[in-house]
């Protein structure tokens, strides 16, 4: 668990392997019956934590100012790390399905309790951040950035899924 | 025009101020990075202004990402906020393409170096145009080389959009042509290389050097008779 200052508030994050209750974690976030709310992702689409950070910090944003586009702010940070427009299919895929065993989990705030509880909802293996980078699906992460070899040629993976989220308001 | 103290102590601290946009220094969760904000023009109705300002930020994001997409280094792109009218970039360490010519002219040529530049530049151009994209204010300060990869980096898509006609490609050409004449002329020929490399990386070099013929012999501006 680590914990990053987000334009001054605090975002909690974890990174769960072999997790074996994907199915009742989703229903249980469809039904909103989480003692904690949280946002649970896909963690294979997820090269390294700046991407995740800068969805944040636009969930944040829009949070200020009243106009998410979904219902909670832990849903808006899957919608926006999606950086697609189509908020089912986003959730979909940068969401969790019932099969999903390789999950990241983020929470707004810092609350030792409650990611503790977590903890205990989310039956898996804790491992720490520095394995996204080696775990990351990269055949899936280029299909579905849509990430071609010549942009490959010059900049990073993290780099292009960030400028992914941030134009995607602005197509 | 008036400068809102509170809004700059905001977004960071000042490092240029231009015609269209301010830009700022800062930091975005825990990087280093770019603040360039379009502020409003006092001179325009406000409903006018807003839309105006936004639909140029909104395309200079477009044109930068689409920039990477055909494999142009632009800097990373943060965040987009259309309420302040800014655009979150990543701070491109390294010098600018002008201040190491300028260098050269003070303290002697090293053509290696000029030559390396001058073919890296015509590169990302040739990438740029066949990609269909028009970058609209090539200078040699809107261009960085990245200290420690060399890479060439090109910035400030402000004035840039897409066009694959063989005119605005010319022109686009002709703008850095003119830019590279009037700074930095101590350096030699450095346009005669970088159209050597731009006709080597381009698939469509023909018509663009046919045109830049033409341009040359008229300039920028196309006559506009009736």
């Amino acid at each position: 668990m680590k914990e990053f200052n987000v334009n001054g508030s605090i975002v909690s994050i974890a990174l769960f392997a072999d997790v074996s209750n994907s199915r009742e974690l989703l229903d249980s976030i469809q039904a909103g019956t989480l003692e904690t709310e949280v946002a649970l992702l896909n963690a294979s689409l997820i090269p390294d934590i700046f991407p995740v950070l800068a969805a944040a910090y636009n969930a944040l944003i829009a949070k200020s100012r009243a106009t998410l586009k979904t219902r909670t702010l832990h849903s808006e940070l899957v919608y926006n790390y999606s950086g697609s427009k189509h908020i089912t299919e986003s959730l979909k895929r940068c969401g969790i399905s019932d099969k999903t065993t390789y999950i990241l989990a983020v929470y707004f705030g810092s609350s030792n309790e409650q990611m503790k509880g977590l903890e205990k909802v989310i039956k898996g293996k804790l491992i720490d951040l520095e394995e996204l980078e080696a775990r990351a699906d990269r055949v899936q992460i280029l299909k579905h950035y849509k990430i071609t070899s010549q942009e490959l040629a010059i900049s990073s993976l993290s780099d292009s899924i960030t400028c992914r989220i941030a134009v995607r308001d602005a197509l | 025009m008036e400068i809102d103290k509170e809004q700059m102590e905001s977004f960071g601290v000042l490092v240029k101020q231009g015609a269209e946009a301010r830009v700022f220094e800062s930091n975005f969760v825990g990087r280093r990075s770019i603040v360039k904000e379009r502020f409003s023009k006092k001179y325009r109705h406000p409903s006018l202004d807003s839309k105006l300002t936004l639909k140029r930020l909104n395309a200079e994001a477009r044109c930068m990402t689409k920039a990477r997409k055909v494999g142009v280094p632009t800097p990373v792109l943060y965040s987009i906020d259309p309420l302040f009218h800014t655009l979150t970039l990543e701070f491109v360490e390294g010098k600018s393409v002008k201040d190491l010519l300028l260098d050269f002219g003070l303290h002697g040529l090293n053509e290696e170096v000029v030559h390396e530049i001058a073919a890296q530049i015509g590169d990302v151009i040739a990438k740029l145009h066949d990609g269909g994209l028009i970058h609209g204010d090539l200078t040699t300060s809107n261009m960085i080389m990245r200290d420690g990869t060399n890479q060439l980096v090109l910035i400030d898509f402000g004035l840039s959009f897409t066009s694959t006609i063989p005119e605005d490609k010319a022109v686009d050409l002709y703008v850095l042509e003119r830019a590279l004449l009037s700074m930095h002329s101590s350096c030699g020929n450095v346009m005669d290389r970088i159209l050597a490399a731009y006709r080597k990386s381009s698939k469509q070099w023909s018509s663009t050097m046919n045109k830049l013929a033409q341009v040359r012999l008229r300039g920028r501006k196309r006559t506009m008779l009736g």
